[in-house]
């Protein structure tokens, strides 16, 4: 912002900021017919200077092109008090400042309901009165291009046809759509921040995306199956893989012979185990017979992921043979109870609808879940060849 | 790429074949190329059609529109001449072999993409993978900027991603870092439109619809999607309503 006293017209020397002479306001010749101008502006019922002020006024029209002679004005010329550079200065900052609020607070600003746009226009107009030289007069009017924008965004958004978009309430919708666990938010209220609580699932935007796709035209990304170049490339890795063939040639040997002897009481194993599982799963709920099993506490070994995917194929037989069934509970989370012995199998088979399903267990995934639930201790205890059945729980 | 011997399956269209349902101005168009055809053998011609179908399908795997200074540099080639002829083969070849339509979303720089003219298959084990979950955030984008009027203030657009745990500033677990995914990537792709509003200091933008989203997708589609997460009547809002019925749209 060039200094108000480097007008054009004058080539003089840069003198007391408090000079305000060296205004080239091609309508007036008066520095005083300026604030009278604004003067106008701010009180609307006024229409000559007021008398006052004039006086000092009609001593620079007098001599218009002495003016610039005069490197000093004293303090009280300026009847409008914008005369020294102290309040000169306080001026630009506090419109600066006014700029600054009105620019962070834009989205409060457009708020149909604040008038708080009315507010700041106000307090520039105040500002305004105290001001007589063009560098204030400047940001004036950068203020005045601020507001207008903002007031013609807000008639913009006032479109009388336009039916009001809520979109706090589509974002909750989109939250609730993604799988927002929402947990009981004891302090703060949520509203004050605008975000909710709870805890987003880690596939929430994918779950997001896959209904989105519906609604796209998308050309699928195309890849080759078998990759797109030629065979030359795979030649090197062939003859990795022999070294390491080669390598492990000498401990396949020694696995066979631990394998065969499994495999023989391959058969009798599994049933073995579901038998141990199943009296587990008896003595649990003799004891406490209301309370379901969590299907995770149960099956999840913390400590082996080979184990945990054992312990669910032991169980799947349990629950084909009708001893027990699995449901989700209210939190949706897996839950293991026992069907009544009264209902007998014939009956179950027939009169409920048996489900199928399909269950899949990744190695990240057990890792997480054993992290969530913080299982500590796997339920179902390692299986133990002596006759000795170890039972821990959860 | 290259294909030494090519089987002429029923899936492309002989140059011949294709006369009978030509307008007369077409015909004329195909008498001045069937003159250049000459100049190279059927063949050749089939090859670069087939070269120029598989160079758009790769192309458009990461959803950057195509140039047409591309396609001519690195497919057609010599056979700048019959170029309109391989063009115009190769975008039948994508819509009868693969339902797909080549389109072009910028007349004056000549930029393409693919866009699929099959609704999207419904299932519940379909591939979901990164550009899943882009395209989830993209829509919510796309939705929030219609609903506001088809066009949206950069700071209002972060306002609303705040409340979906989306910060600009910050690197999210899903899509890394945000601002660019949706500045830079989206904008490179032609979903998005982001442009500087004149006057402002500091300065922001403005959001629009870029010409890739108005092609894959359309306002009824969003309406409807925005009308699905709220469960509500796509009618519930008017104004948008009237807007999304009159606009034509590829679906």
């Amino acid at each position: 912002m060039s200094e108000a006293g480097g007008s054009g017209d004058f080539s003089s020397p840069r003198s007391s900021g408090s000079d305000c002479s060296r205004l080239s306001l091609p309508s007036t010749s008066r520095n005083g017919a300026v604030s009278e101008h604004k003067q106008h502006r701010l009180s609307s019922g006024v229409g000559r200077p007021r008398p006052p002020a004039s006086e000092e006024e009609e001593e620079e029209e007098e001599e218009p092109d002495v003016v610039w002679e005069r490197p000093r004005r004293p303090e009280s010329a300026d009847a409008t008090g914008g005369g020294d550079e102290r309040s000169r200065r306080m001026i630009r900052n506090q419109y600066r400042e006014l700029i600054y609020s009105v620019q962070q607070n834009r989205e409060d600003m457009l708020n149909s309901k604040s008038s708080k746009l009315t507010e700041a226009l106000e307090e520039a107009n105040k500002l305004f009165s105290g001001v007589s030289c063009a560098r204030e007069a400047a940001l004036d009017a950068q203020f005045l291009v601020l507001a207008s924008n903002l007031g013609k965004e807000k008639a913009n958004e006032l479109h009388s046809e336009m039916t009001a978009f809520d979109s706090p309430a589509f974002a909750e919708d989109l939250l609730t759509f993604m799988g927002l666990n929402r947990i009981e938010v004891e302090e703060n209220d949520s509203d004050n921040e605008g975000i909710s609580g709870g805890y987003l699932p880690s596939n929430a935007w994918h779950k997001l995306g896959a209904e989105t796709e519906k609604y796209f035209r998308r050309a699928p990304s195309f890849h080759y199956m078998l990759g797109s170049f030629k065979s030359d490339p795979p030649v090197p890795r062939q003859r990795i893989e022999r070294q390491k063939k080669a390598t492990g040639r000498e401990e396949k040997r020694a696995m066979p012979a631990q394998l065969k002897k499994m495999e023989e009481s391959h058969q009798e194993a599994t049933e073995k185990e579901v038998e141990r599982i199943l009296g587990l799963l008896q003595t649990h709920f003799k004891n406490d017979p209301d309370i379901p099993i969590s299907f995770f506490d149960l099956v999840i070994d913390p400590n082996s992921f080979a184990r945990t995917v054992e312990n669910i194929f032991h169980v799947s037989f349990i629950i084909r043979d009708g001893f027990a069934r699995l449901k989700l509970d209210e939190d949706k989370l897996p839950i293991i109870e026992p069907a009544k012995d009264d209902e007998g199998k014939d009956d179950d088979r027939n009169a409920q609808a048996r489900n199928q399903a399909v269950l899949s267990l990744s190695h990240q995934e057990w890792k997480e879940i054993v992290e969530t639930f913080e299982i500590t201790e796997p339920m179902i205890g390692p299986p133990c060849n002596s006759n000795e059945e170890e039972m821990e729980t959860a | 790429m290259s294909q030494r011997k090519r089987s002429k399956g029923s899936g492309f269209s002989q140059g011949e074949e294709g006369d009978d349902d030509c307008t007369p101005s077409q015909m004329r168009v195909l008498s001045q190329g069937s003159r250049n055809l000459e100049r190279h053998s059927r063949e050749q011609v089939d090859q670069k059609v087939s070269e120029l179908v598989q160079f758009l399908l790769v192309k458009d795997q990461k959803k950057i529109p195509i140039k047409r200074s591309d396609i001519l540099k690195k497919v057609i080639g010599e056979y700048k001449d019959v170029y309109s002829e391989i063009v115009n083969r190769a975008g039948r070849t994508l819509q009868q072999v693969f339902g797909l339509q080549l389109v072009e979303i910028d007349t004056k720089h000549h930029i393409y993409i693919l866009i699929s003219t099959l609704p999207r298959a419904e299932g519940e084990n379909l591939r979901q993978d990164d550009q899943t979950a882009k395209l989830g955030l993209l829509s919510v984008i796309l939705s929030f900027i219609f609903m506001k009027g088809n066009s949206a203030k950069d700071g209002a657009v972060w306002e609303f991603l705040r409340r979906l745990r989306v910060h600009p500033g910050e690197r999210h677990e899903v899509f890394g870092d945000v601002k660019k995914l949706v500045m830079e990537e989206f904008v490179r792709q032609k979903y998005l439109e982001i442009s500087p509003i004149p006057l402002t200091d500091p300065v922001e933008f403005k959001f629009q619809w870029g010409p890739r989203a108005a092609k894959e997708t359309s306002k009824r589609e969003m309406l409807r999607f925005v009308a699905k997460i709220q469960g509500k009547d796509p009618a519930f809002w008017t104004s948008q309503f009237k807007e999304a019925e009159g606009s034509p749209g590829p679906l």
